[in-house]
């Protein structure tokens, strides 16, 4: 069976990539709807088939039988090339992650594509009046087969290059229409500024590579808890990152690996401050704003958080935390004074994705997954709506002109209002039968982020070592993996603890207790109190309490890990929670503005219709909003976490009452410490907060929106949020202008230094080339040989003068020549009395004859 | 009276010679050239025949060699006559200075 599911896994890329190469050669000739239904089959449909049998398979299995095919699957990789000791192998990633995220693309990019055979049916697929439409689905069809290479790739070489791969997908599609004058830059700016986080993961990739010896998942995690228990390796040295004159020292490598592989995830899922090509993305055709900029691609920056989330050490997570904190905060704030819809919507993506990593950094990972998954259905639906909107009204994109299209576009309306219900977090807080809970997708996977998060600021350091019971009984946290350690782990892991804090001066007990500390093979009292750092008086309090449970059950490996750990800064949580309060408002805005209300523009009114095509992958992905994820998904991520717990340094993996041995702190849900119920005052009507405030504002049209937006001090907040912070202006000046301005002094330097030089030497050389070539070539070498062969022409020409052809000249002159030699033997002998011999014999000599 | 010796046959050659000799270079007629090449061949005869005549060890190697000379000229008037025929054919002429093909 294990064969089975991961060959199944890696035949869904074949489809797509023939479906490819089939769209880009015959693309033409196929012609304009077939194309489309062939990048829909090939390019997902196949796909789709073999991961919903994957997936089914996968859900009916026991979870031990799930961990015997996934070891199966990683036992069974290829190699793929060996580079002296360095092996790479290939194969696919057989786990619950990758079965649900693998199931969870497929099927969302399914009914993208199908909607974009609707969206594409018109003009919209024409750049220069041609038709580009074979293209698009080649593109498409492109990126499903890097999607889904990225999600099954077990080794981070291989994850690098399809993660590649979605990038140039993204490219080529955000620049679709080339022929605009605001799509290629767009397709650059997203382009480039992923080559800056992807400077980041290489340096991560060099550091993996370097020091863990391999490039495999697995095996990285493995020898990165070997080198952590050994301190060798990665955790041998510190290292000082002086930047603008502060310097970062005492800060280990693995930290920096850590935040290096992070940054690839930020540029990916665009975080804050490589944020800004998201919503510039938005130049491409919807389908794709909905596919890649919203439910899969910028998703996989969280996913690769998650795969390498056991080689982040502590302050890697808090440098994860605080990078997401500040994302969704802000780019919240950005949505509210969006007016083009799909640019509201892409700031809300970059605020959820703020949420994703902001969870992943606070260490709920089965929470942020799920948040990945509950967002990519929810959202990917508003953007098709949006799509229907905008491919309705004629390429209208500007809210203030739409309004009262409810009448025109009711399917389109009220699945958006559900994708409005679900990333507000709409549910029934506090309320269940039994164990049955209210509410929509985003309402479960924010509250397990927030949950967890709250536990970080305000519940830290009252952990409890030792048995669930015993923790729960105190109604703190627990350490609930503590079986599964080897005791033996526990002193080494417990002597790295104080290399660690010696690295993280701050809020970390002095070197001496800490020896003390890993003497006792557990934690003292005093050792909790300290590295709680803020939450001192708590953390005094809670180890107080646990000091009877510590001395009774031999202590977790990780205690002195989270002992160390500090707790969430507390603004982090306020941050989190305003957002929550600001999402339920500018989605509303965006549904009401939209939808309801009076037509604002008649114009525009009048031509809105809605497309069948199209309106059936909507509802088919409301559907999967309101029930399937939550039911389908969250168990499988949730079996999925000790994958992500069974990490020496990583410490706050949210447990959840369905798992709890699978995790390391369980949340325990006990009456005076419960997160959940303190969330539900804090933060569980906030979605009825944000709509009745949106629709107080917004329910006459834009009056009293344009009236608040011109009163002091909100005019400023405006012209600020509407300028984005001014961040494009900042990077323009910092990067582009200050790129030209390196590029004119080096310009300088080459025209006036380098030139001058190359010149110089290119006289020299002209100079001395004429010199050889006119003079020693031309004269010398040339007049030789040209002297040979005018001597040869001037010989052949005086040997050619008596060849006259007259045989009567012949032989005369035979004749003659023949007297003239005879004469000449004959009278040799005389010498120079010759004459006077011939002058003898004919008697005219003085002798007479 | 002066006896006839060497000297005068050779001298009857030598004008035969050069009778021949003049013939072959003013006459532009081919068969007229031909002519003066049997006259020098003849003077070459008549030159053989002499000398062994009057230091000839009696082995008659002069007559002989003249008899040579005499068929070799037969052969080669022949030749030269079929040359002058194909000189006609295509000059329609035996003028030999018209046929200055082959001048350098």
């Amino acid at each position: 069976m294990e064969p089975f599911l991961s060959k199944l896994l890696a035949a869904s890329l074949i489809p797509p990539f023939l479906t490819f190469w089939i769209l880009v050669l015959w693309g033409p000739k196929i012609g304009k709807p077939r194309a489309g239904w062939v990048g829909l089959i090939g390019g997902m449909g196949l796909p789709l088939l073999l991961s919903t049998i994957v997936f089914v398979t996968w859900f009916f299995t026991g979870p031990e039988q799930r961990d015997a095919l996934t070891s199966a699957a990683q036992n069974s990789q290829v190699l793929w090339s060996q580079l002296g000791d360095f092996k790479v192998t290939f194969g696919v990633k057989l786990d619950s992650l990758t079965v649900a995220i693998h199931f969870m693309v497929c099927f969302i990019a399914f009914w993208i594509f199908f909607f974009s055979i609707g969206y594409m049916a018109g003009h919209s697929d024409c750049v220069h009046h041609q038709s580009k439409y074979w293209r698009f689905f080649a593109y498409l069809a492109l990126f499903g087969f890097s999607m889904l290479g990225l999600v099954i790739s077990p080794s981070l070489l291989f994850l690098f290059i399809f993660w590649e791969l979605v990038g140039l997908c993204s490219y080529l599609l955000i620049g679709f229409y080339f022929d605009t004058d605001y799509a290629p830059p767009a397709a650059m700016k997203a382009f480039i500024t992923n080559r800056v986080g992807d400077f980041g993961f290489i340096i991560g990739l060099g550091i993996v590579f370097t020091f863990l010896g391999t490039l495999d998942l697995e095996g990285a995690a493995a020898a990165f808890k070997t080198q952590l228990a050994a301190g060798t390796g990665l955790f041998a040295k510190t290292v000082s990152v002086p930047i603008l004159g502060w310097s970062f020292s005492g800060m280990t490598l693995a930290t920096l690996m850590g935040i290096g592989l992070f940054c690839g995830a930020m540029g990916k899922s665009a975080q804050f401050p490589l944020h800004v090509w998201l919503p510039d993305a938005m130049a491409g055709p919807t389908p794709v704003s909905a596919l890649i900029h919203a439910a899969t691609m910028v998703a996989a920056g969280v996913y690769l958080v998650a795969r390498v989330f056991r080689l982040l050490t502590p302050d890697a997570q808090m440098f994860v935390a605080v990078i997401g904190c500040i994302t969704l905060t802000f780019m919240a704030l950005i949505a509210i004074v969006q007016t083009d819809i799909k640019k509201c919507l892409a700031y809300s993506t970059l605020s959820q994705l703020g949420y994703m990593i902001f969870g992943m950094g606070v260490g709920a990972w089965t929470a942020a997954l799920f948040h990945l998954v509950t967002h990519a259905f929810f959202k990917a639906m508003l953007f098709l709506g949006s799509g229907q909107v905008i491919e309705g009204c004629h390429h209208v994109q500007d809210m203030r002109r739409m309004g009262g299209l409810k009448s025109k576009m009711p399917v389109t309306c009220w699945t958006f209002f559900i994708g409005v219900l679900a990333i507000a977090g709409t549910g029934i807080p506090g309320f269940h039968i039994g164990d049955l809970r209210f509410g929509l997708g985003g309402f479960f996977s924010k509250d397990e982020i927030l949950a967890v998060a709250y536990d970080r600021a305000f519940n830290w350091g009252r952990f409890e070592s030792g048995g669930e019971h015993a923790a729960a009984q105190n109604g703190g946290w627990q350490i609930a993996n503590s079986e599964r350690e080897e005791a033996s782990e526990s002193v080494s892991l417990a002597a790295f603890s104080a290399q660690h804090k010696t690295a993280q001066p701050k809020g970390a007990p002095e070197l001496a207790e800490q020896d003390a500390h890993a003497k006792q093979e557990g934690r003292t009292g005093e050792a909790n109190g300290h590295g709680a750092g803020t939450a001192q008086e708590a953390g005094g309090h809670g180890a107080e309490e646990g000091h009877g449970g510590a001395a009774a059950h031999h202590a977790s490996a990780k205690d002195p890990v989270a002992a160390g750990m500090k707790a969430l800064p507390k603004w982090m949580f306020l941050f989190a929670i305003i957002t929550a309060y600001i999402t339920p408002f500018y989605m509303f805005r965006a549904w009401w503005l939209t939808f309801m209300g009076k037509p604002r523009d008649p114009h525009v009114h009048e031509h809105a219709h809605e497309s069948k095509m199209m309106t059936l992958p909507l509802a088919v992905l409301a559907v999967g909003t309101l029930v399937a994820s939550y039911a389908l998904f969250r168990p499988m991520l949730a079996h999925a976490a000790p994958v992500a717990a069974d990490a020496p340094l990583v410490v706050a993996v949210d447990g959840e009452a369905h798992d709890p041995a699978a995790s390391l702190i369980a949340l325990d849900h006990s009456a005076d410490r419960n997160p959940h119920s303190k969330l539900v005052t804090i933060v569980g009507f906030s979605f009825l907060v944000g709509f009745a405030v949106a629709w107080l504002v917004y329910r006459k049209g834009l009056g009293i929106a344009e009236r608040l937006k011109n009163t002091f001090p909100l005019n400023y907040l405006h012209t600020l949020l509407e300028h984005k912070y001014y961040f494009d202006e900042l990077y323009g000046f910092l990067w582009v202008r200050g790129c030209r301005g390196v590029a004119a002094v080096c310009g300088f330097i080459d025209t006036w230094v380098i030139d001058l030089v190359y010149n110089l030497l290119s006289s020299v050389t002209e100079r001395l080339a004429a010199f050889t070539g006119r003079v020693l070539d031309a004269q010398g070498v040339d007049g030789f040989v040209n002297g040979i062969s005018e001597t040869a022409d001037d010989l052949a020409e005086a040997l050619r003068r008596p060849q006259t052809g007259g045989i009567r000249k012949y032989v005369l002159w035979t004749v003659g020549i023949g007297t003239a030699v005879i004469a000449a033997f004959l009278l040799a002998p005389y010498g120079e009395s010759a004459w006077t011999v011939v002058a003898e014999r004919l008697g005219f000599g003085t002798h007479g004859g | 009276m002066l006896a006839i010796g060497l000297i005068h046959y050779l001298i009857i050659a030598a004008v035969l010679f050069c009778a021949g000799v003049f013939t072959m270079v003013t006459k532009r007629n081919a068969i007229g050239i031909l002519i003066g090449v049997e006259l020098v061949l003849n003077s070459a005869n008549v030159n053989l025949i002499a000398f062994d005549r009057y230091h000839g060890k009696g082995a008659m190697d002069g007559q002989i060699a003249a008899l040579f000379v005499i068929v070799l000229a037969a052969a080669e008037a022949a030749i030269a006559v079929a040359i002058c025929m194909n000189f006609y054919k295509n000059l329609v002429t035996v003028d030999v200075d018209q046929g200055d093909a082959l001048r350098g």
